[in-house]
């Protein structure tokens, strides 16, 4: 692990695990509802000051916490336009399967590439430092898996280009 | 009249009795209001004490008084002075420092006050230059191009990353929940 990887992850860590201290909270809205407040907004008083982890500025996760859930955006490193489109493509992949992450959300928030939503629901059926384990791993992994694909892609483009132009040699 | 969708009203908000309308201003604690001048005179009288080499001092008297009541502007002059200060101390000196800080009377304020910062100030550089420049890759032969443009601003931040680090083994995490509840923000 590079040398500014380790307290960038270990800053994340610390942040999250603060921040999942949720309850089970009722919409003040409406009756009988039960949502998730950091989506909802509509009751000021629940939401808690978000916090700003960055690495530098092209990685950076931002924390939004509220009274019943948390909302943890990531920006995944693009150093240039290929990296761009996997990064696209590789959350669009997961995003499409959001069911099967429970704590995957849908559609990022603005400016960042993937969001997970974490309630208090998932933090009663599931360990709470299992679920910053999760974010954490994948964290690491996701920068490992784009560099990979990175260079099997070039790797399939010089096959390709050699294997057109051998006609022409 | 006739053309404004009524479905997309929003009649919470016009409701002064709803949970949107809230008045925060209840929750917050009273903060002594301090002028942008003010700021700049206690920034001033900070670095006086940064340049005499007393930077524990230095830090010290920046985390007693932060500037609650100031306006925006305040606010960025003392979030200046106070990273300037996390990054002119050197890395062994910021658990001595910080255990120094602790044990002296209202050291759990002072170590939230500098998590408020620490966090803020990770927030910040990165709006400053949103401006990006996404480089297109380097085609040729060589995939073992410099990876440059990724790494803006990322000597700065290791630097709030440490004292992050640092600060959380010595006042705990409850450090952090206090950043997020409080509501005097810095």
């Amino acid at each position: 692990m590079s040398q500014s990887l380790r307290p960038y992850l270990q800053c994340v860590r610390s942040s999250l695990t603060a921040a999942l201290s949720l309850s089970n909270f009722a919409s003040q809205a409406s009756e009988r509802h039960n949502v998730p407040e950091i989506e909802a907004q509509s009751s000021p008083e629940v939401l808690l000051n978000p916090l700003t982890v960055s690495r530098n500025e092209n990685e950076k996760v931002f924390i939004e916490p509220s009274i019943n859930s948390v909302r943890i955006s990531i920006k995944i490193k693009q150093a240039d336009e290929i990296e761009h489109i996997l990064v696209h493509k590789f959350t669009r992949f997961l995003t499409q399967r959001a069911e099967s992450f429970f704590i995957l959300r849908r559609k990022p928030i603005k400016g960042y590439d993937i969001s997970f939503l974490i309630t208090n629901f998932h933090t009663e059926e599931m360990l709470k430092h299992k679920l910053v384990d999760f974010i954490i791993q994948f964290m690491e992994e996701v920068d490992k898996e784009i560099s990979e694909m990175k260079l099997f892609l070039n790797a399939r483009a010089r096959f390709v280009a050699e294997s057109f132009l051998t006609p022409f040699d | 009249m006739a053309t404004l969708n009524w479905r997309t009203i929003n009649i919470d908000a016009l409701d002064p009795d709803s949970p949107a309308n809230f008045d925060l201003s209840t929750l917050t604690p009273d903060v002594a209001s301090a002028s942008t001048a003010d700021v700049q005179s206690l920034a001033g009288q900070i670095r006086q004490l940064l340049r005499a080499g007393d930077n524990e001092g230095a830090l010290q008297g920046a985390l007693e008084n932060p500037p609650y009541g100031a306006d925006e502007r305040g606010k960025d002059i003392h979030l200046a002075t106070v990273i300037e200060i996390l990054q002119s101390i050197r890395q062994s000196e910021m658990s001595p420092i910080l255990s120094r800080i602790y044990s002296a009377p209202g050291g759990t304020e002072a170590l939230d006050v500098l998590m408020k910062y620490i966090y803020k100030g990770m927030a910040q550089s990165n709006t400053a230059n949103t401006a990006k420049t996404m480089t297109p890759q380097a085609t040729g032969f060589s995939q073992i191009h410099a990876r440059g443009g990724g790494e803006g601003g990322g000597q700065a931040m290791s630097v709030l990353l440490s004292w992050h680090e640092k600060l959380v083994e010595i006042a705990g995490p409850g450090c952090i929940v206090r950043v997020m509840t409080d509501r005097r923000t810095v």
